[in-house]
């Protein structure tokens, strides 16, 4: 029996916190909120440096060839500083699909120069006034002359400004099923796209839509197979569920820390309201979610390394936990931190908005909780 | 990262099964053996059960061989408890005597102490509860007022004790008692290793709210007991105290394994009843209910494991009992509701009318009210975690 991360693990985190504590943890999320984007690029390019988007890309391009474990100490960290960008939708939403779904061809393109830290991937799933159903899933893609002729919209694409590439939901065959989606790896480069950006709660991520006016793909770019893409999908999502819960985990910790310090400076009544067991008790059922969160995470990350039978309600559950404890804990920070939690200058409220991205992001908390309960056999 | 056991661990699984099935009580396992509800016959059961325990080798497993245990490891004793729970074995009668006072006497007590003591309390032949609570001193512990006053080789002790588990069978207590009023309270109390057995002890039952009877209340008008009773110094009690409370290695291992089956019975609950001819399970509202308290369920589990890997890595428990002590009763209690409004109106009926005829979940919901309470208050929980785990100023008063 040994349920913790390793040595090495333990020793990279350091490494990474070090670095992100560095560049000011949250100061690089707040300069992209104001627009400014060189900070979040030099800060990425220092983590790629680090090999952290090298972790789980494997040996044959370019990668250091290691598991979902592997990758828990820079989500973590990357949760703490309420990092910007596509990290985590790059390298585990877009590495476990190439690496698992990709030709060879695709993986030459994609995979070095994502361990690199040079190509970002972001996802284009919803459409307007969609669910994460697939019979939302409208995007039109028709064959023609051995190429895949794109029209329609997506919207709420993650950082899609910041994407070198999408991977898009389009429907290839007929009728609303899940059997008639393919998943396609289309640049951001590509003429007769355009952009709008969307505002979101949550300003440290960027939303946009997309309009596809008659883009021309070319079938190389169909990852795994045609018309089977929701399947695939699925299996990606397994990966980028585990890893989003490791990310919250890191939020919650820092969360954890903001109000504990808080409570033990902050005096009312001639001494530390964490004295008061009124706040004391709060700040502990923090603690309580933010450890249960990270076991089911850290066990979720291994079922999957690992191929265990219970991998999927493992990653749902860690899932549901994580996010709906996020938000949870997050809005008892700003409460216990009282009038300044409610001020934009403390960090409170970035956490709390960060928590409402992630609830239901990429699949709603009632589908995973669908997920969970067909998986355990009910 | 591992979850596995280790071929040694899973021999032992298998060693202490087969006992288990060669040993257990008639029928135990089939949920067919007949145990008298009569007290004084009930506390024979449980006696015999130890003895047969002790000759199997399997009453106080992390004892050393030379007490007669079998050193066995700290993952040992949670397959042990793994298994004692999977079958439901019958209560451990000499809890306190095996987990608590036999470690610390073999610890700290004096030699003749242990030849006295330590041998009748692994045969079960001598009961041991534990005097700890009073009327006015229950989470605050160092607030006990039962007075010893010294006689020549003798204490007269006074006072009263209350929440004493299994005291209406003990033959010994592990009893605090003041014997100086310093102004630090810690101070100034010093542990006794009382005979029940005479006159100035008295013991009155404490009925529970699911109508059964494990605790007493324990009236001490002059008992007597002598110098060589004291387990280390005079004064110096709060020391032992917290000695004893190192040797509970596990835990609270039992109680999760407890949780993690009782979710697994409420699964199958909820897939046997229908509401208008569809299985519970088959209602999303349910099912989302299940949901949660699997996610919870599984999480507790974790979180215990995690902390098993530190008492591991160093050597003794750390202040994380608390956590998994506050999570695991507060979800056991909220499991157990689940169970009762689960069986809708007729969750109301009880014993022999109860749709499980034994009332399985109707005692379990109800004796689970004294889980968030015994062995420290959820709200004791946390501010123990509140201030050691996460640096919290200490409460006032404190």
């Amino acid at each position: 029996m040994d349920f913790s991360l390793n040595q090495e693990q333990e020793m990279f985190r350091g490494y990474v916190r070090k670095y992100l504590d560095g560049a000011g943890q949250t100061k690089t999320a707040r300069a992209y909120i104001e627009g400014e984007n060189e900070s979040l690029r030099t800060l990425l390019s220092g983590l790629a440096e680090l090999g952290c988007s090298s972790i789980n890309i494997s040996e044959d391009h370019g990668g250091m060839g290691l598991g979902p474990l592997d990758l828990i100490p820079v989500l973590e960290e990357t949760g703490r500083s309420l990092l910007p960008g596509l990290f985590l939708e790059t390298n585990a939403l877009a590495v476990p699909l190439i690496e698992k779904f990709g030709t060879e061809v695709q993986k030459d393109r994609y995979l070095a120069e994502i361990a690199a830290g040079r190509k970002t991937f972001s996802l284009a799933w919803l459409e307007p006034g969609g669910s994460y159903g697939p019979s939302d899933i409208n995007l039109e893609a028709k064959s023609l002359n051995g190429q895949l002729i794109l029209s329609g919209v997506k919207s709420m694409v993650p950082d899609a400004g910041l994407a070198d590439h999408y991977i898009v939901l389009v429907r290839t065959g007929k009728g609303k099923r899940n059997d008639g989606i393919t998943l396609l790896i289309v640049d951001r480069n590509e003429t007769n796209i355009t952009m709008e950006s969307q505002k979101n709660i949550d300003e440290t991520r960027h939303l946009a839509a997309l309009s596809f006016h008659d883009v021309e793909i070319p079938m190389g770019q169909v990852l795994g197979s045609m018309h089977q893409g929701w399947d695939a999908l699925q299996e990606g999502l397994l990966s980028f569920n585990a890893a989003l819960s490791a990310v919250i985990v890191g939020c919650m910790e820092k969360v954890v820390e903001m109000a504990a310090e808080y409570a033990k400076i902050r005096e009312q009544f001639g001494q530390p309201i964490g004295r008061f067991q009124a706040i004391k008790h709060r700040i502990v059922d923090m603690k309580m979610d933010l450890e249960t969160a990270r076991s089911l995470a850290y066990y979720a990350n291994w079922a999957l390394e690992s191929g265990a039978e219970d991998r999927v309600q493992a990653v749902s559950c860690a899932r549901i936990f994580a996010t709906k404890a996020f938000v949870r804990i997050s809005s008892d920070n700003i409460q216990v931190h009282g009038g300044i939690g409610f001020t934009e200058e403390i960090d409170c409220h970035l956490f709390v908005k960060r928590a409402r991205f992630y609830e239901n992001y990429l699949g709603s908390t009632e589908q995973y909780y669908k997920q969970a309960a067909t998986a355990l056999g009910w | 990262m591992d979850f596995s056991f280790t071929t040694k661990e899973e021999k032992f699984r298998l060693e202490l099964r087969a006992w288990l099935e060669e040993n257990l009580p008639e029928g135990w396992l089939e949920g067919t053996s007949n145990v008298s509800k009569d007290e004084g016959e009930y506390a024979v059961f449980l006696r015999n059960w130890q003895r047969k325990l002790y000759e199997g080798g399997w009453a106080a497993i992390a004892w050393p061989k030379k007490y007669g245990g079998r050193e066995a490891t700290l993952m040992e004793e949670i397959v042990y408890q793994q298994e004692m729970v999977r079958v439901k074995a019958p209560a451990l009668v000499n809890y306190v005597g095996i987990h608590m006072v036999g470690p610390t006497l073999m610890q700290i007590g004096t030699d003749e102490q242990k030849s006295k003591y330590i041998q009748k309390i692994i045969t079960g032949e001598e009961v041991w509860c534990q005097g700890y609570s009073e009327p006015n001193a229950g989470s605050d512990l160092s607030a006990i007022q039962t007075s010893a006053v010294k006689d020549g080789d003798r204490w007269i002790i006074n006072g009263q004790k209350v929440w004493t588990s299994f005291g209406h069978l003990a033959d010994r207590c592990f009893l605090l008692a003041r014997t100086n009023r310093f102004d630090k309270k810690h101070k100034g109390i010093t542990v006794f290793l009382l005979d029940m057995n005479q006159p100035g002890v008295e013991t009155r039952p404490i009925i529970q709210m699911d109508g059964q009877h494990d605790f007493n209340e324990v009236y001490l008008n002059d008992a007597i007991a002598y110098d060589a009773e004291i387990v280390g110094e005079v004064d110096e009690g709060w020391k032992v105290t917290i000695a004893l409370l190192m040797h509970e290695r596990t835990g609270i291992g039992a109680q999760v394994f407890t949780l993690e089956q009782q979710f697994k019975e409420l699964v199958a609950l909820a897939k046997e009843l229908k509401e208008d001819d569809m299985p519970l399970m088959d209602n999303p509202l349910v099912r989302h209910t299940m949901v949660d308290l699997y996610t919870r369920t599984r999480g507790s589990l974790l979180n215990y494991y995690r902390n098993l890997t530190k008492t591991l890595k160093n050597g003794h428990p750390g202040a994380e009992g608390s956590m998994d002590k506050l999570m695991v009763s507060e979800l056991t209690k909220e499991l157990l509701s689940q169970s009762i409004s689960l069986q809708g109106h007729k969750g109301v009926l009880w014993k022999e009318d109860a749709i499980s005829s034994n009332s399985y979940w109707q005692d379990n919901y109800l004796y689970s009210f004294g889980q968030t309470i015994g062995g420290g208050t959820s709200e004791i929980q946390k501010n123990t975690i509140g201030e050691r785990i996460l640096g919290l100023p200490k409460d006032m008063g404190r």
